[in-house]
Order: C-alpha cells, then structure tokens, then sequence
C-alpha cells in the first residue's frame, strides 16, 4: 500500500544514497571491496500498539543486560546464586578480565544496543541476538528516511509515521549524560572499516568530532584531542567504534596501532566515558542469550516481555539429547562466530557433516547453542519489478540514557536470495525503512 | 613472622634512543593479610608523567609516558617488609571462578593431560595440588636458557625442563584440570638473583601459596609482588615505544632478613 509513492523513485534513491557513500565494506579474499548496500522501497510498518508493546520489551531486556554486566565485573551474585554457570561466562569470548571491579561513569555499560528480533508466521516477535558491543545499522535508515521525504513529500503527509531522524538526538542525550567533561568523538579505526560511512554520517548528526587513533592522547591521567595546530582539548565521551582488543595497547592487544596507549587506564578511573563500555560483549555470547530471560527474573523480579527464540543447550545433558533426537529440524551456532558465520541447519548437513558436526558437539558441548528454526513471516520486497517475498529481520536500537530509549524505527534486513535465511549485510542482503505508526 | 629488606633493580638499555615510550610497572610489593610493606622508595627514569592505579588483580601499577629520546629505562625499588606466613588470604569462593579457566599460557595439551591422567587421585584440594607439585618436582628438571617469558605450560612440560615460571605454569594447568582455582604469583624470595614465581591454590575460602620450584608452601621468606591468571597478568614491566633496535634487560633482586 505505502509502498506506491517511493516505489516510482527506487532508482533514484538508490543513486543518491552510493552517493552519499552508503556502502558497506568487505574483505573477501584478503582484498578490500566497497559493495551498495540495496534499498527497497517498500517499508516494514508496525503499527503503534504493536511497537509499543516492543518497546516496552526492548527497555526492559536490555536495563537487564546492563545489570548482568555490573554485576558480573563486581559482586558476581547471580553466579552465586547460580543462575548462570560460571562457565558461560569465564571461557565466553565477551569476558575481558581488564574490566573485573571497574565501574563506567554512570554506571552505564549499554550505551547503544542494536538488537535482532524476527516476526514469525505467528505475528509474534522473537529475539534472534543482542549486539552489544559496536552494533551499527542506524545510520541506513536515517539517511534513507530522508532522502525518501525529498523524493516523495506526498508520502510522508498521507501516513502518521514517527520520524526516525532524530536518532542523532537520542545518541547525543545518551553520550552526554556519560561524559566526563570535555569534547565528545567519535572514534573510527578509518576509512577502510566496513563501517565508516556509518561513522562519519553519525558524527556529523550528532556533532561529535570525527577522529582516528592518533588524533587522540593520554596526558596527567585525562584524554585529548589534538587539533590540526596542534592544540589540545579535554575529551570527556568516546564513541569508540574499534573494538575492545584494539582500544588500548597497553591493555589489551600490545601489537594494536589504532588504539590509544594508557586510555583504558584513565577510563578505569573514571577520567572518560568509553561508548561501548569495554567488556560488555560477556552479555551478548550466544551461550549467554540462552539465560537473558532468567535475567530479567533475577534482577527485575519481572517476567520477560519479549520471548527467545525457543534455544536448546547442549551443556545441559537433557537438551543435549533433545539437540541429538531433533537434530534435522533446528538450526545450530557455533557461540564465537557473529555475522552470520557457524551457522548450519540441521537439514541441510550431509550424513558426513552431520556425523563430523556431532563428534564436536559431543566434544566440545558448550561451543553451541540450537534453535527451533522459526517460520519467518516473509516481507514483500521489490525484485525486478516484482514483488516477491522473503526473509528479514529487524535491527531495533535501544539507548541507555539517564533511561532507556528505544528509537522509533530501525534496521529491516532482508535476504535476496528466496532460500537463505541469512540477512547480514556482510553476505549481501538488502535492507528497507522501518515505519512506526504514530 | 620475618621482616625482611627487599631491593628491586630493573634496567632496560636501548641500542638506539627510543620516544613516545608508554610504559606500565608492577613491581610494587602490596600489602595484603601475609605480608605488610613498612618503607618504600620507588624511582622511575626516565619519569616524565607518571601515574598510578590498581589493575583488576589488586596489584599495584605505576604507568605513564615519556615522550623525549632516551637510552635506557629503569625502575628501582627498595623497601622493607612483614611476613606473616600463619595469616591467611580469604576470599569468597564464587569469587575466584575466573582463576579455574585456561588462559592461552596455562592451556593443557596432550602432554599435560596424559601426565594428569596418570597422577591424578581424589582428596581434599590443598593436598591434591600439593600432590600434582610433588610429582611435577620428579619429573621436571630445573634448567635456565630452555623456555622463554612466552612459553606455554605445554610446551615447558613437553621439554622436561625451565625456570620458575614454567613450574608454576604447569602447576596452575594441572590445578585447572581439576577445576581448582589457581593462579600465578610473582615475587621475590631472599637472596640475591632474578624474581621468583609461584602458585595459590584456593581451598575452603583461602589461598594457599605453593612454590612447585622448590616444592614446599612459601613460608615468610617470599615476598609477593603482584597476582593473576598466568605469568603475563603479571608483566613487570611492559611498554610500547618508537625506535630502540635491540634492548637489553637486567634485573637484580637482593631480599635479605634483618634480625
């Protein structure tokens, strides 16, 4: 329906946004490639009880997330207590030791959250991950939203839609209540990242200066900025978009040359907000997502809104045997790959693949989680001038201010290919505008 | 109980001049129950800015950064102290999970877990680590020049020999395998040499400090300087920096009882 106005402008929308640099950058083969990153006209549209309800659930999911990492860097009860077995969380890639009994300013450690929920046939909303650690997306469908209003005003005057382009607010409000008196950055490892147009569309939005690595130092126990006549600026906020390992060398990995030596020892005194707060990745493992809900018990005293997609753990002898007996019908991950990596469907193993995969399974049982393969509700997309349906997902962003806030939109990404249900944008999928109905 | 004199000497030469020299120290002795530091004197060269922190273990740092050319970095240490051997170091045991788990330097291979699937047997923690240093003290020989600061426990135990370090390597991956919490101290011990490195094992809420290179319980002669999961928790001294060529490190300790 909505979809008429915008549909006649696809190309052209999709000119100007290679132009404004919306692309999304890959390594394949050791060789740096900048691929379009598609849009289709056709917006997802949730309707406002229903996104209220989401929104309520987003808050909700990820105040808990923020407990769980303050409480697993500190006092450690909900080990204690037995509700997630230290395993999980010790041997999990997420956890960095460096954080162990350091509080971030605010004690905030989920500054921006960009989680995955699917739609199934259903009509219910499930939660397929939480990304934690330096989730992107937003920036998509902020620029598409407004070049979509310049190519068909009408559009926007017929639908109550929420306006999604003040994400830059949002952010802004959210690095500001954590800084620690000076500028805010934004830090980017280049221009080389998959994500740097991203980065440089958000800096320029929230007004945040755009930096690298070397424009930054460490002096009488506070960060710089250095200008270009060599002048220095207290910075109290970096939105760092490098990761954890990369951010310090003296810290984390000695060989990084895009970090900055000794941040990570002021951050520690709470010299500087560091957004992401380091270490937050402990909440977001695979493994973990299995126990978000009983975190939401644990450290809410509530029940969850939003509901996991039903998840088995093979650590667990009685779903190890579920995973061994229905092994054809889910969907299994490997817990330390992300992107759309280590993930193989059951039914689609080889009787060799399938006997392989077991044997490691039975190895190494905490390395996999397994799923119900859920039946997406499929979104029309435009293909040729057809309209045909595939598999999406959605990306909503949730921001931990002075309170949680979930931005009325968010990242739907669909895969091309009518048989995958893989929508990464690493591997090639597309993506849409979301709407909000007002 | 011992009060001992302990002198820490560390100098790293540059062949050329290095600049922009990051630098984090823990060479710090810290009071805990055991053992109580009376004086200290601490002098860093070059000492441009210079600031301190506490790491995630507790252990005490100095770091900072010297930006102009410089041929040599040394940190001398000389202090006094109390030992207390009959003290205990507690701690709550859902605390200490994150020391049962292998860290790249303490991850068994084949030849640990085929030597811990010969000694091992049941009993109460303490003893069956005392057990595993026991054993390891037989069959591993005490030798300079084989390992290197990056040798894994593995790869020590494979050749049969090495230094402190690899002992308490080993002790703590032996330890891991049987789900005890374990973890690396390093220190000093009396006389005059390189710095020490011993295990703790953690049994019934305390801390047990074991020296497998010696195989016996530390006793008031040992002074800790810092903790952690594996030797590089525990680096001295670590720095990144531009230029240098090649570096030579010298390292004195002298620990000596005052009666």
């Amino acid at each position: 329906m909505a979809a008429d106005g915008l549909y006649k402008y696809s190309e052209q929308i999709n000119e100007l946004l290679a132009r404004y640099g919306v692309k999304f950058g890959i390594y394949k083969n050791n060789v740096f490639k900048e691929q379009l990153f598609p849009f289709d006209t056709i917006p997802r549209i949730i309707e406002k009880a229903e996104f209220d309800c989401l929104e309520r659930g987003l808050k909700q999911r990820v105040t808990a997330l923020n407990e769980f990492i303050k409480d697993i860097y500190s006092d450690k009860k909900i080990i204690r207590d037995g509700v997630v077995p230290e395993e999980f969380v010790y041997s999990g890639s997420g956890y960095l030791v460096q954080c162990e009994g350091v509080c971030p300013p605010k004690g905030v450690y989920t500054h921006i959250s960009g989680i995955d929920l699917v739609q199934g046939e259903d009509k219910n909303w499930y939660i397929l991950e939480d990304n934690l650690r330096i989730p992107s997306g937003a920036s998509y469908p902020m620029i598409a939203r407004d070049i979509c209003r310049r190519s068909s005003p009408a559009t926007f005057e017929k639908y109550h839609i929420e306006d999604n382009r003040n994400y830059a607010k949002l952010l802004r409000r959210t690095m500001d209540y954590v800084n620690t008196g000076g500028h805010t950055v934004i830090l980017s490892p280049g221009r080389y990242n998959a994500a740097y147009f991203e980065h440089s569309y958000l800096a320029e939005q929230t007004g945040a200066h755009l930096v690298t690595g070397s424009e930054l130092t460490v002096e009488n126990d506070r960060l710089y900025f250095i200008d270009y006549s060599g002048k220095k600026e207290q910075v109290g906020a970096v939105y760092r978009r490098i990761s954890d390992e990369y951010l310090d060398p003296m810290n984390f990995n000695k060989e990084s040359v895009i970090g900055i030596p000794h941040i990570y020892d002021i951050y520690r005194k709470g010299n500087v907000a560091l957004i992401n707060a380091p270490g937050n990745g402990v909440a977001d493992d695979k493994g973990i997502y299995y126990f978000v809900p009983k975190m939401v018990k644990y450290y809410l005293n509530e029940e969850p809104i939003l509901q996991n997609a039903p998840t088995y753990l093979p650590y667990y002898e009685k779903d190890m045997k579920y995973v061994l007996d229905n092994i054809d019908t889910l969907v299994l991950k490997d817990v330390a790959e992300a992107g759309g990596y280590g993930v193989v469907f059951g039914s689609k193993m080889t009787k060799t693949e399938k006997e392989e995969f077991i044997a490691l399974l039975k190895r190494e049982p905490r390395r996999f989680i397994a799923q119900e393969v859920i039946d997406f509700l499929d979104i029309d997309i435009y293909d040729d001038g057809e309209i045909v349906p595939r598999k999406a997902d959605l990306r909503a962003f949730v921001l931990m201010a002075d309170e949680p806030l979930v931005w009325k939109s968010g990242l739907t990404r669909f895969s091309r290919d009518p048989d995958s249900f893989i929508v990464n944008s690493s591997q090639g999928g597309g993506f849409k505008d979301t709407w909000v109905l007002s | 109980m011992k009060k001992l004199n302990f002198s820490y000497h560390m100098q790293l030469t540059f062949e050329y001049p290095v600049r922009d020299h990051h630098f984090t120290l823990r060479c710090f002795p810290p009071n805990d129950a055991r053992q109580q530091i009376l004086t200290e004197s601490i002098e860093i060269y070059p000492k441009q800015y210079s600031s301190t922190q506490t790491d995630s273990f507790g252990n005490r740092c100095i770091y900072g950064t010297a930006s102009w050319e410089h041929n040599y970095f040394a940190a001398d240490v000389n202090g006094q102290a109390v030992i207390d051997k009959d003290k205990n170091i507690t701690e709550d045991a859902y605390k200490t999970g994150l020391f049962r788990y292998y860290t790249e330097l303490t991850r068994p291979g084949e030849g640990i877990m085929g030597f811990y699937n010969k000694i091992k047997r049941s009993g109460h923690p303490l003893e069956t680590a005392k057990h595993f240093m026991d054993k390891l003290f037989e069959n591993f020989v005490y030798e300079q020049g084989a390992t290197n600061i990056s040798t894994t426990a593995e790869e020590a135990f494979l050749l049969g020999k090495g230094v402190c370090q690899d002992y308490a390597h080993i002790l703590i991956s032996l330890c891991r395998l049987e789900k005890l919490p374990c973890r690396y101290v390093a220190g000093m011990m009396t006389g005059e040499g390189a710095t020490h490195a011993w295990a703790e094992v953690f049994d019934n809420g305390v801390w047990h400090p074991l020296d497998p290179t010696h195989n016996r319980l530390v006793d008031d002669t040992y002074i800790k300087i810092s903790s952690g999961r594996d030797a590089k928790d525990c680096t001295i001294n670590q720095g990144v920096f531009i230029g240098g060529g090649k570096q030579k490190q010298e390292v004195k300790v002298t620990v000596e009882e005052i009666l």
